[in-house]
């Protein structure tokens, strides 16, 4: 398919001396890794590194070559391989990711917003299971669980309920075996997660160029197992990345392919997602926004840059507002943004759900996102053209004056228009006296339905112990 | 234009280059270090923080006016500290990032933002974890201590974290505040954890802690 390409996307031209910049930029100034065993792995694979001050720096030869080992494809499988997910997707489409790690949950049941919990995750894992343009879950941070193994906690769950692929974000270094425990335990072992990864990680570099133990141990852990990685940035122009939002489109993308080539280093074919997440820092208030106008511009330069640069998997947030309620500011960021990004050619968008610059979601929020996705899926494919989609022997025996309201082919695709089921058409005086039902009282009679539906648990009883088991070792071990 | 005015307007308008001259031109006129700072440099910082809490001035050119700030208290410092001059810091307050959270750049303008309202400030630096905290309070039995944090991920670290102060008796004598502040971190949260105060920002921690201290 042939992406549109809006006038703020980087002419070829200026995607040319962007790719040349990132080079030159990771040649000669490099980055600074706290993982000795990557760094050593790194020197050995032909980068430049200084002990001293752990920088790495990736001749070009190097970087080329390993960018050049990163798949092109990659399977995101799910526990019901009906949800597997195969990126690119055949049809030219995109996949939609739930948002990540809030804290924050605007409750449907009582309108209320409070701390996330763990019964929260279990909701959500859910309303995922039921939403057919929702393809993969993340989970948010509950808050009534130990706070050190928090994410083991929320994966059990998401393991449980949740029937399509999950990303999983650790909290920290030491949980990290445990995760990929709770995952092998899910998917039948070591190996079956390997052929069939039901989990994939998400791991970052520390903007600007930095990069910590516990990310570069995910890529190892992951290259081990043969689980994707989304390798991730998360600027913030003007705070940790230039204020001028091509600077941190060049900062976002080189600190992408720098996790990439790690694990090509590390193990040449492992499945890795570029995923760059721009944010803009509010000058005035010191808040990083993401789907501030520069933001929305510098996530759909980043896609696009990456993509046509490099052709792999790019994934970046696809959904979420600045709004910190599901107003009409939030619906607006997120329609604008989705848009944008799509366009640009985003494989996964993420961050559906999210509101209050991803610190919080909402279930509503999530089910009115399903529609977005739906309405935005079909604005990137496009219209085909053909005499059939022309209608052209009806065009032809048109009589002057007449409706197409009663022909075959008007029959034959008048069930084709996208619809949402959260969107309102009716007329003011319909509306009125049908009790002014908007869009986010549909969502809930959406929710109530997905809620009231049969949720059994995932797993067998034994496995269920196993994890049990698994999660309570954690909170002994890790100190809680 | 007054000298003292002219000094606030500096601070204002953010004259790195020309405040060290300035303020020794007030100094050469005859007013001493304790005035230039209380009623001309510190005048210009109230204006900044007005400003900035009006959305009329942008973090940039509060940092600046910070900087300009640091470059004044070079010179009057050496004369403050001599005694005969008795100014007083305003208080003392030690700076953390929590366990497991390695970023520093809110925690930074916030360093700033105290050292140019006139705070003693004691920086203990990033992924500390609660004991350290503790330790470090022991040490330098500051007035208050800030906790940051940029990830929803740490948030719970923060908990913990004054956890281990109350735990540790350090504040059963009501003088020692703990204030948070940090990207995720909300109003709500700091009741949840039992932090005495929350900063929404930098200048907001230091107009908090200005009001705990005085109060």
């Amino acid at each position: 398919m042939t992406y549109m390409t809006p006038k703020f996307v980087f002419s070829p031209a200026e995607q040319a001396v962007l790719k040349e910049k990132l080079f030159t930029l990771l040649e000669q100034k490099g980055v600074r890794m706290d993982h000795a065993a990557v760094v050593e792995i790194l020197a050995g694979a032909g980068a430049n590194v200084d002990g001293a001050t752990k920088m790495v720096r990736f001749p070009r030869k190097l970087l080329e070559d390993l960018i050049g080992k990163i798949p092109k494809q990659v399977l995101l499988a799910a526990r019901d391989p009906r949800f597997d997910l195969e990126i690119p997707r055949a049809d030219g489409g995109f996949y939609v990711r739930t948002g990540t790690g809030a804290p924050g949950f605007l409750d449907p049941e009582d309108g209320e917003y409070h701390r996330t919990r763990i019964r929260d995750v279990a909701t959500w894992a859910k309303l995922v299971g039921s939403l057919d343009h929702i393809n993969f879950c993340a989970f948010p941070s509950p808050v009534d669980v130990p706070g050190k193994t928090a994410d083991i906690h929320a994966l059990r769950e998401m393991l449980t309920y949740c029937p399509k692929h999950i990303w999983i974000q650790p909290y920290s270094g030491e949980s990290i075996p445990y995760l990929f425990q709770l995952a092998e335990l899910a998917a039948g072992g070591a190996a079956e997660l390997g052929k069939r990864p039901l989990v994939s990680f998400i791991t970052c570099s520390l903007t600007p160029l930095d990069y910590k133990y516990m990310d570069l141990e995910v890529i190892v852990q992951a290259c081990r197992r043969g689980v994707p990685i989304h390798a991730c940035s998360l600027p913030s122009a003007g705070g940790t990345a230039p204020v001028t939002m091509a600077g941190t489109v060049l900062l976002a993308a080189a600190e992408v392919m720098v996790l990439l080539a790690v694990a090509q280093a590390i193990q040449p074919g492992t499945p890795g997602i570029a995923t760059p997440l721009i944010f803009s820092m509010d000058m005035l208030t010191g808040r990083s926004l993401q789907s501030s106008t520069e933001a929305i511009q510098g996530a759909a330069a980043a896609v696009n840059f990456i993509k046509t640069s490099f052709d792999i998997p790019v994934h970046t947030y696809g959904y979420g507002a600045d709004s910190p309620d599901i107003d009409g500011q939030a619906q607006s960021e997120r329609s604008l943004l989705s848009l944008m990004v799509a366009l640009a050619g985003s494989d996964i968008l993420g961050g559906a759900g999210q509101v209050e610059v991803a610190t919080a979601i909402s279930p509503l929020q999530l089910i009115v996102d399903n529609d977005l996705a739906g309405m935005v899926q079909q604005l990137r494919a496009g219209l085909s053209l053909s005499d059939e989609t022309l209608a052209w022997n009806d065009l032809l025996n048109l009589q002057p004056g007449g409706h197409f309201l009663n022909n075959d082919h008007t029959l034959m695709h008048c069930r084709s228009a996208f619809k949402g089921r959260t969107f309102v058409r009716q007329s003011r005086e319909t509306w009125l006296k049908k009790g002014q039902v908007d869009f986010l009282a549909k969502a809930k009679d959406i929710y109530d339905e997905i809620m009231a539906g049969e949720h059994a648990g995932l797993i067998s009883q034994e496995v269920g112990q196993e994890m049990a088991g698994l999660v309570q070792t954690a909170d002994r071990q890790l100190g809680v | 234009m007054s000298i003292l005015n002219e000094l606030a307007k500096s601070i204002e308008e953010g004259k790195l280059q020309e405040i060290k001259e300035q303020v020794s031109h007030a100094l050469a006129e005859g007013l001493s270090a304790e005035e230039i700072l209380e009623k001309g440099l510190m005048q210009g910082m109230d204006v900044v923080g007005k400003r900035f809490a009006a959305e009329d001035m942008f973090i940039p050119e509060v940092m600046l006016s910070a900087r300009t700030m640091h470059e004044a208290l070079l010179v009057l410092r050496p004369l403050l500290e001599q005694g005969d001059q008795n100014v007083k810091m305003k208080g003392k307050v030690l700076l953390g990032t929590v366990e497991g959270d390695i970023h520093d750049i809110g925690k930074s303008l916030v360093e700033m933002m105290f050292v140019a309202n006139g705070f003693e400030v004691v920086d203990i630096g990033e992924n500390i974890s609660p004991q350290a905290f503790v330790d470090a309070i022991k040490e330098h039995k500051p007035d208050v201590v800030g906790l940051s944090a940029l990830l929803t991920t740490t948030m719970p670290a923060m908990a913990r974290t004054v956890e281990a102060i109350s735990a540790a008796g350090l504040r059963d004598d009501g003088r020692l505040k703990v204030i948070v502040g940090g990207a995720p971190v909300t109003e709500e949260f700091a009741r949840e954890i039992n932090a005495d105060y929350y900063g929404e920002n930098a200048l907001d921690g230091v107009e908090v802690v200005k009001q705990a201290l005085a109060g």
